[in-house]
């Protein structure tokens, strides 16, 4: 991919997937994410930019409450999946977090076998009712992990003896395994080298033919070349938000402006 | 000594001008720094290998001797006039007859046997039969109760000797330690003497010492640790039964599960406090809540298992607290992610990626509360219990016993020297645990360790 092109807009008259309304996020007494709406589209990729520190990443952790976790973290605001409020007192999260997927920014695969690392969820789900389902789940997510290829015949190798990006891939396969409906990538190339984030990048795109994806990345040039949509952070508040293309040749807010021309961030 | 603190106050700033082949006055004193503060490093350790290893050699040196007994070979006679009368082998009337009936049999024994070898002696037939153990007689006792149908034949016997005779062929005792000494004379030593080099009295291994009861002052002879390890084994197997599943469970939910608050501060608080508790304090809690408030029987391995098992615990989970804290947490993350509930996080990802230093800290837990015995003191398991090895769980957990270390202290304190020979020996066998204990830990943990 040519790092200049820019992907064309072609999804406008998607369905909402995500719709955030009002958001607000507090880690004790600060103030982490400021009155953030937005609006993420099915089968588009959705790329969160900003500066570090900036909230991009807290609020992508809110769309499948991985901020639970946190103790001090509160949260305020409504967020819709498919038109139901994720933190209504009904839901429960682990069942949220199986239709949510994530990947993390650091490849972490458990110190299993390739083979168990993505049937885990498929297992604790109980997606597959014999080993013979399992085993197709596991090559299908491989596949769509597009590491079938390189482990197909290691599935019994440990999956932390792979590459920085074969990792990666696993766990995306990993997520992918589970049927989620979102998938959320947080700096999924950040501690992987040109080439295998270039493969990671080719597949996100594939990605989109069956997800909604959110991915949050501190490159510019990625968010560019991935994504449909990207939203722009600073402060904690959500500066921009807009098809790919306007943002990066026309934005309208100027800190959107001196932060793509590198002149904050 | 850092370097900063070396360089003079006021001194004009140092160039890097100079040859790099020679060394500059600064360079030089750092470099002698370093050497010296090695040469500490290796003084210290030399110093501390000096001391385990007088540690080790005076242990081994005075503990071998009680793996060895004197033991004297004797045909005796069981003669039916004196243990059964009537002649009928009721087991009754031949229960009847107490170890001082055996007396004389012993005394014949011994004749016979110096008559049959030729040995001259002025000794009468009580003095001939003092070099042998006074355990003797119930041991022939034991031995006709148990074979009615021997009364009346000559059997061969494997007698102790006395703890005097035991001594002299291990040097302890000599011609002139015994002149005061009302217990052997030198008669009775020329006699030993004899027998030892017609065969009949020899030193051999002793596996009594290893698997038998405590004997009282009188035979420090007789006296084995067995019965007081099979104490010690009982009390760890109460705590591991204990300790662990408690331990661990705790440990978890502190570390995974409870909210961060004042009350889970203070609860680690005073866990890292109750492992700097002086033992004899759990020993106090024991005796006034297992004993008198619970009414458990006294020098029961059971009560000495659950005072152990407080004494533990904390060690327990703060070292599975430390193992659970090393499981990175993107493991964490990895398992969430995929919609696994936090339990199911936790049992299939985090606990199995500490059990290996879950186990070690068990391990060494467990070796702790092995070689402890303050805490023993106060519920009654240190002193003297002559108890048999127990047959049952029930009995193992509840009848009276010692404990390894406490038997080792039990010894240590009693006047015969041969008693002082036993509990060299026993600490021994008790460090042969504790290292073998210790090794497997390491070796768990090496095994097991993992790198993600």
């Amino acid at each position: 991919m040519n790092d200049m092109t820019l992907m064309e807009n072609t999804v406008d008259t998607q369905n909402i997937k995500i719709s955030a309304k009002d958001v607000n996020v507090y880690y004790g007494d600060s103030h982490a994410i400021k009155d953030v709406n937005v609006e993420i589209e099915d089968k588009t990729v959705t790329a969160f930019i900003g500066p570090s520190g900036c909230g991009k990443s807290t609020f992508m952790r809110c769309l499948n409450r991985m901020n639970d976790t946190i103790g001090t973290c509160r949260v305020q605001g409504d967020i819709l999946l498919d038109g139901e409020d994720i933190y209504d007192k009904r839901v429960d999260p682990v069942q949220l977090r199986a239709k949510v997927g994530m990947v993390f920014q650091k490849p972490n695969p458990f110190p299993k076998s390739i083979y168990d690392n993505v049937a885990y969820g498929p297992r604790i789900h109980g997606l597959a009712r014999n080993k013979a389902e399992l085993d197709e789940i596991v090559e299908k997510s491989l596949r769509r992990g597009a590491i079938w290829d390189e482990v197909k015949d290691r599935l019994d190798a440990p999956g932390t003896g792979l590459s920085g990006g074969q990792q990666q891939r696993l766990c995306i396969a990993r997520a992918v395994a589970t049927e989620p409906e979102v998938l959320l990538m947080d700096e999924p190339c950040s501690a992987l080298d040109p080439i295998a984030t270039a493969q990671v990048e080719e597949l996100i795109d594939e990605l989109r033919n069956r997800y909604s994806v959110v991915i949050v990345t501190h490159s510019m040039q990625q968010a560019a070349r991935v994504s449909q949509k990207t939203a722009f952070f600073h402060l904690g508040n959500l500066v921009e938000f807009g098809p790919t293309g306007q943002i990066f040749t026309n934005p309208e807010d100027p800190r959107t402006e001196s932060y793509i021309t590198g002149r904050i961030g | 000594m850092t370097d900063l603190s070396q360089s003079p106050a006021g001194a004009a700033p140092r160039k890097h001008g100079g040859s790099l082949l020679e060394k500059t006055p600064h360079t030089r004193k750092r470099n002698a720094a370093e050497t010296r503060f090695k040469a500490y490093g290796i003084a210290a350790i030399t110093a501390g290998l000096i001391m385990l290893l007088v540690l080790v050699t005076t242990i081994v040196g005075k503990g071998t001797g009680a793996f060895q007994q004197t033991f004297v070979t004797l045909n005796v006679e069981l003669l039916e006039a004196k243990l059964d009368k009537k002649g009928n082998r009721n087991i009754e009337d031949i229960k009847k007859v107490t170890t001082f009936g055996y007396a004389p049999i012993i005394k014949g024994a011994m004749e016979a046997a110096v008559a049959e070898l030729g040995i001259e002696t002025s000794l009468k037939s009580k003095e001939l039969a003092g070099i042998l153990s006074k355990d003797v007689a119930a041991q022939l006792r034991d031995f006709v109760i148990a074979n009615p149908d021997q009364i009346g034949q000559t059997v061969e016997f494997r007698f102790l000797a006395s703890s005097r005779v035991d001594g002299y062929l291990k040097g302890r005792v000599t011609r002139d330690s015994i002149v005061n000494d009302k217990n052997i004379s030198a008669e009775q030593l020329d006699l030993v003497d004899a027998l030892a080099a017609a065969g009949v009295l020899e030193k051999t291994f002793n596996l009594d010492f290893i698997t038998g009861a405590d004997a009282s002052d009188a035979r420090p002879e007789a006296a084995g640790i067995g019965v007081s390890m099979l104490g010690s084994l009982f009390m760890m197997l109460v705590v591991l039964a204990l300790a662990l599943p408690i331990g661990v469970a705790a440990s978890i939910y502190l570390e995974e599960f409870a909210p961060q608050n004042w009350l889970t501060d203070m609860i680690e608080v005073n866990i890292s406090n109750l492992a700097a508790v002086p033992s004899i304090v759990f020993g106090i809690l024991g005796l006034a809540v297992f004993i008198n408030y619970m009414h458990l029987p006294t020098s029961a391995p059971l009560v000495g298992g659950l005072v152990l098992t407080l004494m533990t615990l904390p060690t327990i989970i703060i070292s599975t607290r430390a193992s659970l804290k090393s499981v990175p947490p993107s493991i964490r993350d990895a398992a969430l992610g995929v919609g696994a509930s936090k339990m199911q996080a936790v049992f299939h990802h985090v606990l199995p990626l500490a059990a290996p230093g879950i186990l070690t800290g068990t391990i060494i837990g467990l070796a702790q509360a092995l070689g402890e015995t303050a805490p023993l003191l106060l519920i009654g398991m240190v002193g003297f219990i002559a108890s048999n090895a127990p047959e049952t769980l029930a009995d193992g957990l509840l009848a009276p016993n010692s404990a390894m270390p406490a038997q080792i202290y039990e010894w240590a304190k009693r006047a015969d020297p041969a008693f002082y020979e036993r509990a060299w020996g026993g600490i021994i066998i008790l460090l042969i645990f504790l290292v073998t204990m210790n090794t497997l830990a390491v070796i768990l943990r090496r095994r097991f360790e993992r790198r993600w």
